[in-house]
C-alpha cells in the first residue's frame, strides 16, 4: 500500500512537472519569435542574424523544459 | 460519508465546471481583443468595413473552437453515458482528469489565437490591399496555435473513453498527472505560438514585401515553441499507457 | 491562374474522395447491415476499445533478427527503402533528361533545389554552399517519410512515428554540425567556447547542446505519433467516415511538411551558428 502511494506520487508529480514547466518556455519561445518577427520585418538585410539570435535565444528557453521532460521521464521510469 | 456513486457525479460535474470555467476566459479575451482591435481599423479605414468585419468574425469563429472543444467535453461529461453506479476510482480520476485537461488546454490557444486575430484586423486597417496575405497568415498562424487545444482534445477523450473500471491508486493517480501534464502544458505554447503569429502577420501589414521571409520565420519560431507541448504530449502518453 | 487554381482545388478534392474510399476500404474491414430496424456501417475493428488500439499503435512493429544478433524493425526499414527507392528513381529519372530548356520534371527539382540552395548561401554564406546537398537530402527525405502515410496501404507506418528515425537523424545533424565547427574554428577555439561567456556556464551550455539534439527528435516524433493518434481518436468516433480523411490530410500533409522544413532549417541555422 505504502509504496503504491508513493509510486502514484511520482506518477502525479511527472504530471505536474511537464504541465507547469511548459508554461514558461512556450511563451518564453513565443515571445522570442515575435520579437524576432518584428525586427526581420524591420531590417530585412540582418534576417539571417536575427534567426541565428532567435535560436539561440530560444534553444537557452528550452533547456528549463528539457529539464522539465528529464525529471518527468526520471519520476515514470526511475522511482 | 460518500460512496464512489457520488464521487462520480461529484468528478464529472466538477469536470465540466472546469472545463467550459477556464476555457471560456481565455476565449472570451481573445474574441474581446479581436473586436476591440476591429473597431479601431475601422476607425482607421471606414472604407473597407465590410473586409474588417469579415476577418474580424472567421477570427473570432477560430477562436471559439478551443470553448467549443470545452463544450463538447463537458456535455460528454453530463450525458455521455460515463456516469455509472458501481465505478471505481479510476473513473473518477479520468472524469476529474478530462475536465481539467480540456479547460486548461484551451486557455492558453484562446488567448494566442485572440492575439494572432487582433494583430490581423489592425495590419488591415494599415493596409486593406494586403488583407487577403494577412488573413492566410492569421489562418495558418492560428493552425499552428490550435495545435495545442487538439492535443489536448485528445487527451481529453483517451481519458473519457478508455476507462478501465478498477480501484488502482497508481493508475488514478497517473489519470490526473496526465490531466495536469497536457493541460498545463499547452497553456504556454498556444500562447506564444499567438504571440509569434500576431508579430509576424503585424510585420507583414508594414512591410508587405518581406512577406516570404517573415512566413518563414513564423514557422520555425512557432515550431521550436511548440516543442514543449510536444514534450507533454509524450509524457501524457506515457502516463496513460505505459506507467 | 484562375483557371489553375480550380483545377488544384479539384485535384485535391478527387484525392480526398479517393483517399476515403481506399482508408474505408483497404485498412479497416467495414460490415453492412440492419441493427434494430436502422442502416448502419459499422466497422469490425473499432469494436475494439480504444485502449486495445492504441496499445497496438504502440506495439505493431514487426522485428527481425539479422545474424542472430541485430534486431532490425522491419516494419520501419521497408517503408525507408520504399522512400530511397523513389528518391533514387526520380533522381535518375531527372538525371537521365537533362536540358538545357528543362522539362516538367527538371523544373521541379530544380525550383525546389534552387530554394533551398538560396537558403543556405542566406544563411551561412557564400563559401559554405557545400552544405547545401545535405540540407536538401534530409528535407526531401523528412518529407517523404511524413507524407507517405497518406498513401492507404495496410501497414504503411510513416518511419517518422517511430522514435528511432528523429533520433538516428538528429544525432546525424548533431555530428555534422559539430565536426563542421570543429574544423572551421579548430579544436582549442571550439573548446573554449563552451566556457563562455564565463567558466560557471560550462554545465549549461553542454545541457544546451544535447538539448539541441532532444528537441530536434522529439519535436518530429511527437507530431506525426500525436496525428496518428488523434486520427485513431477520432476515426473510433465517427466510425471511419469523412473527418479523418480531411485530419489525415492536415496533419499528413500540413503538419508533415512544415516539421520537414522546420527540422531542416534548425539543422542550417545550428551549422550557422556553430561555424561563425
Amino acid at each position: 500500500m505504502e509504496s503504491e502511494i508513493i509510486r502514484a506520487a511520482a506518477l502525479l508529480g511527472a504530471g505536474i512537472c511537464m504541465g507547469f514547466g511548459a508554461i514558461g518556455p512556450g511563451i518564453g519561445e513565443g515571445f522570442t519569435a515575435g520579437k524576432a518577427c518584428e525586427g526581420i520585418a524591420r531590417s530585412p538585410e540582418n534576417a539571417g542574424l536575427l534567426t541565428r539570435t532567435m535560436l539561440v535565444g530560444q534553444a537557452v528557453s528550452e533547456s528549463t523544459g528539457i529539464y522539465s521532460l528529464v525529471i518527468s521521464l526520471l519520476l515514470i521510469f526511475a522511482v | 460519508m460518500f460512496d464512489t456513486f457520488s464521487l462520480v457525479h461529484v468528478a464529472a460535474y466538477l469536470g465540466a465546471g472546469l472545463a467550459v470555467g477556464i476555457s471560456s476566459i481565455g476565449a472570451g479575451i481573445g474574441e474581446g481583443y479581436i473586436a476591440g482591435n476591429a473597431n479601431i481599423a475601422m476607425m482607421k479605414q471606414p472604407k473597407s468595413n465590410d473586409i474588417l468585419l469579415r476577418t474580424m468574425l472567421i477570427a473570432q469563429a477560430i477562436t471559439e473552437t478551443g470553448a467549443i472543444f470545452a463544450l463538447v467535453i463537458a456535455m460528454l461529461l453530463l450525458f455521455g453515458g460515463s456516469i455509472v453506479p458501481d465505478a471505481g476510482w479510476q473513473r473518477i480520476a479520468s472524469l476529474f482528469g478530462a475536465g481539467l485537461v480540456m479547460g486548461a488546454g484551451s486557455l492558453g490557444t484562446g488567448l494566442g489565437i485572440g492575439y494572432a486575430g487582433g494583430q490581423a484586423c489592425q495590419g488591415i486597417g494599415r493596409q486593406p490591399r494586403e488583407s487577403k496575405v494577412l488573413t492566410a497568415n492569421m489562418l495558418i498562424g492560428q493552425a499552428l496555435s490550435e495545435t495545442s487545444a487538439i492535443f489536448a482534445l485528445v487527451i481529453a477523450m483517451l481519458l473519457l473513453y478508455s476507462t478501465p473500471d478498477g480501484n488502482s491508486i497508481v493508475k488514478s493517480f497517473a489519470f490526473i498527472g496526465a490531466a495536469f501534464a497536457m493541460g498545463f502544458g499547452t497553456f504556454g505554447p498556444g500562447f506564444g505560438i499567438g504571440i509569434v503569429a500576431g508579430k509576424a502577420v503585424d510585420g507583414i501589414s508594414r512591410f508587405p514585401k518581406q512577406s516570404s521571409i517573415l512566413v518563414r520565420t513564423m514557422f520555425v519560431g512557432a515550431a521550436v515553441s511548440e516543442s514543449t507541448s510536444i514534450y507533454a504530449l509524450v509524457i501524457a502518453f506515457l502516463l496513460l499507457f505505459v506507467a | 491562374m484562375k483557371k489553375k487554381s480550380k483545377k488544384a482545388l479539384l485535384i485535391i478534392l478527387a484525392i480526398i474522395i479517393i483517399e476515403g474510399i481506399l482508408s474505408i476500404g483497404l485498412n479497416h474491414e467495414l460490415q453492412f447491415g440492419f441493427d434494430e430496424g436502422k442502416f448502419v456501417i459499422r466497422n469490425i475493428e473499432s469494436e475494439k476499445s480504444i485502449q486495445d488500439q492504441i496499445n497496438h499503435e504502440f506495439q505493431q512493429y514487426h522485428m527481425i533478427k539479422l545474424f542472430r544478433k541485430f534486431t532490425i524493425n522491419w516494419s520501419v526499414l521497408r517503408v525507408i527503402l520504399f522512400v530511397d527507392l523513389f528518391l533514387i528513381l526520380f533522381a535518375a529519372l531527372v538525371r537521365r533528361k537533362m536540358h538545357l530548356i528543362p522539362g516538367k520534371l527538371q523544373i521541379v527539382a530544380e525550383m525546389i533545389y534552387s530554394f533551398f540552395s538560396s537558403l543556405v548561401i542566406e544563411t551561412v554564406g557564400e563559401k559554405k554552399k557545400y552544405f547545401t546537398p545535405y540540407i536538401f537530402t534530409i528535407f526531401v527525405f523528412i518529407w517523404l517519410c511524413n507524407i507517405v502515410g497518406l498513401i492507404p496501404i495496410p501497414g504503411n507506418l510513416e518511419p517518422t512515428r517511430n522514435l528511432n528515425v528523429p533520433l538516428g537523424l538528429g544525432i546525424m545533424a548533431l555530428i555534422v554540425v559539430h565536426y563542421s565547427a570543429i574544423k572551421e574554428k579548430g579544436i582549442k577555439l571550439y573548446l573554449k567556447e563552451y566556457a563562455e561567456p564565463i567558466a560557471f556556464m560550462l554545465p549549461i551550455n553542454i545541457v544546451g547542446e544535447l538539448a539541441k539534439g532532444i528537441s530536434l527528435s522529439f519535436r518530429l516524433f511527437g507530431n506525426i505519433l500525436g496525428g496518428a493518434i488523434i486520427i485513431l481518436v477520432v476515426s473510433n468516433l465517427t466510425r471511419f467516415i469523412l473527418i479523418p480523411v480531411g485530419l489525415n490530410l492536415f496533419f499528413g500533409l500540413f503538419i508533415g511538411t512544415v516539421q520537414a522544413f522546420v527540422f531542416t532549417m534548425l539543422v542550417l541555422s545550428y551549422t550557422a551558428v556553430a561555424i561563425k
